[in-house]
């Protein structure tokens, strides 16, 4: 488990995080999101120890990050951002040496290196120099010095950024596989992401938690409920007399007409979360327009994301 | 701290640093020995090690330690050290440690250079362990000044450039400024040379080692409060 309580960082006269509390329970993944410069890789080296807080108090399993660094380290496997490697040696030889860094045992060493690297997919690769690798295989390289000495907390600063598609979905699907047995946290800029993989999230913007809960809530909260987006063929444009018809229809914007001469309108209910699609569909079929699609927004965590900053940003 | 000694020795010699410090040093050894043994037929190892420390050490040291800490910050690796449960104190130290053997390996190649002599005449064996500690003392404070040149910087040029500076002005500065004559580094290591241990020099020589440690380990330690 790891405890955040009121963890303040201050570089001179600039707050980079500010008095910030969260709980990460054991076995949770959970997502750190925020522009570029809010404040994740802040919030995660301090609790990985490269830093130290300005105030508040960092605990992971119960160890203090300060008072007791040595203990705190060994519970963590942390992958930096930007996955710094040390290029002239070996994907073997690297693992290794994070390993001997992380004080595994000397008999169990050699096992264990062969673990990780045959974890994240390396093994016949495993003599060549990581000059040499491909971003993704870095990464992966990355993520196996992180896993080395059974850490049971992984800290992973933007996993994913740079890859290809296909190595993305591969290194996502690792780490879910991976909080099972860890607890993880992560940071990234990439909503879909935090939402495919992670059980909570939290939202950081300037140096502060605006949100946190997990995915699904995120996205209810800030999805627009009344709202109604309709494809239609109307040939004698009745869609104008609609609005009395339907006694709950606010407004009626229409979009755009499609290639095949249908419509599309997008249709704002008078009171929230009103579901107007049945009412909908029966009145239009009255008056012989034929609906062709009738979807209500799909929330995104995009949406929730831009919302949330937003209005942090008013504020 | 075995696992940063072994793996800053790899890395010596997976660069060409560690080749062109051996090198160097066994260059210098070579031409000192033929000029100041074989070509005046001296049975006396002294100058050789004075030449070295004089000319060689000077721009060694700085090739030794510029990339020790400096490179690590350049390249992000610093992150990987610094949350490992190891601690600052053992990772200074561990460079420190890796740093003097890549030193002490051509020194042991002098006594080659011992051999070659003893087969004419036998020198002198507490000058030359002498002249060997005061080297070894010499090049201590060298990388120790290094090592605190490499802990301001991200830059292992920078780093290399303000060690060289350090190490010139110590043995120079001295001649020309009244008040600081006497500290001349270079002087107090010529004591070493005529077969004697000169306590003065040598508590001076660990001192200035352990405070530039010190201060290093201080330096990287206030980083992590300070950013």
């Amino acid at each position: 488990m790891i405890e955040v309580k009121n963890f303040t960082k201050k570089y001179g006269n600039f707050v980079a995080v500010d008095n910030i509390s969260f709980v990460v329970n054991d076995g949770e993944i959970v997502g750190l999101l925020g522009p570029n410069g809010a404040g994740k890789s802040t919030t995660m080296n301090a609790i990985t120890g490269y830093i130290e807080q300005t105030d508040g108090e960092i605990t992971v399993n119960g160890y203090d990050t300060i008072k007791r660094s040595k203990k705190s380290k060994r519970e963590i496997g942390y992958m930096p951002e930007g996955t710094p490697l040390y290029m002239d040696l070996t994907i073997k030889e690297f693992v290794t040496y994070m390993a001997e860094l992380r004080k595994v045992n000397r008999k169990e060493r050699k096992a264990k290196v062969q673990e990780v690297i045959e974890k994240v997919g390396l093994s016949d690769m495993q003599n060549k120099l990581i000059k040499n690798l491909s971003r993704g295989q870095k990464q992966r390289v990355s993520l196996a010095g992180t896993l080395i000495g059974d850490p049971k907390v992984l800290i992973l600063d933007e996993p994913t950024v740079g890859l290809d598609p296909k190595q993305v979905t591969e290194i996502r699907s690792l780490i879910k596989e991976l909080g099972k047995k860890h607890t993880v946290i992560l940071s990234s800029h990439i909503l879909s992401e935090v939402s495919q993989i992670c059980d909570k999230v939290i939202i950081i913007n300037k140096g502060k938690i605006v949100a946190e809960d997990t995915p699904e809530n995120l996205e209810n909260k800030t999805s627009n409920s009344n709202i109604v987006y309709i494809t239609i063929e109307d040939p004698e444009n009745k869609i104008e007399t609609m609005k009395d018809k339907i006694n709950g229809i606010k407004n009626i914007k229409f979009i755009e007409e499609l290639e095949d001469k249908t419509k599309k309108y997008e249709i704002t209910a008078n009171k929230e979360n009103e579901d107007l699609r049945k009412e909908i569909f029966k009145e239009f079929a009255k008056e012989g327009i034929t609906i062709f699609e009738m979807k209500k927004p799909e929330a995104t965590l995009e949406d929730a994301f831009m919302k949330i900053i937003g209005e942090g940003g008013k504020k | 701290m075995s696992a940063i000694i072994k793996k800053e020795l790899k890395n010596y010699f997976l660069s060409p640093i560690g080749y062109v410090v051996i090198g160097i040093f066994l260059i210098a050894f070579s031409a000192f020995f033929y000029l100041t043994s074989v070509a005046s037929s001296e049975i006396n190892l002294t100058y050789l090690f004075y030449y070295t420390a004089l000319y060689g050490l000077m721009f060694i040291a700085p090739l030794i330690t510029m990339q020790a800490i400096a490179g690590e910050r350049k390249s992000g690796t610093d992150q990987l050290l610094m949350t490992s449960p190891v601690s600052i104190v053992n990772i200074v130290i561990g460079k420190f440690i890796a740093a003097m053997i890549l030193i002490i390996i051509p020194v042991i190649f002098t006594l080659m250079y011992f051999a070659i002599l003893a087969h004419y005449n036998l020198p002198d064996i507490p000058t030359y362990l002498t002249s060997i500690l005061g080297f070894l003392l010499l090049s201590m404070t060298y990388i120790s000044f290094g090592l605190l040149a490499s802990s301001i910087t991200e830059s292992p040029i920078v780093a290399a450039i303000v060690t060289f500076a350090i190490v010139f002005a110590s043995t120079w500065v001295p001649y020309f400024v009244s008040s600081l004559s006497g500290l001349s580094l270079m002087d107090m290591f010529i004591k070493f040379l005529y077969g004697t241990i000169d306590i003065k020099a040598l508590v001076f020589f660990i001192t200035a080692t352990v405070l530039c440690l010190v201060i290093t380990i201080i330096l990287m330690q206030r980083r992590k409060s300070v950013g």
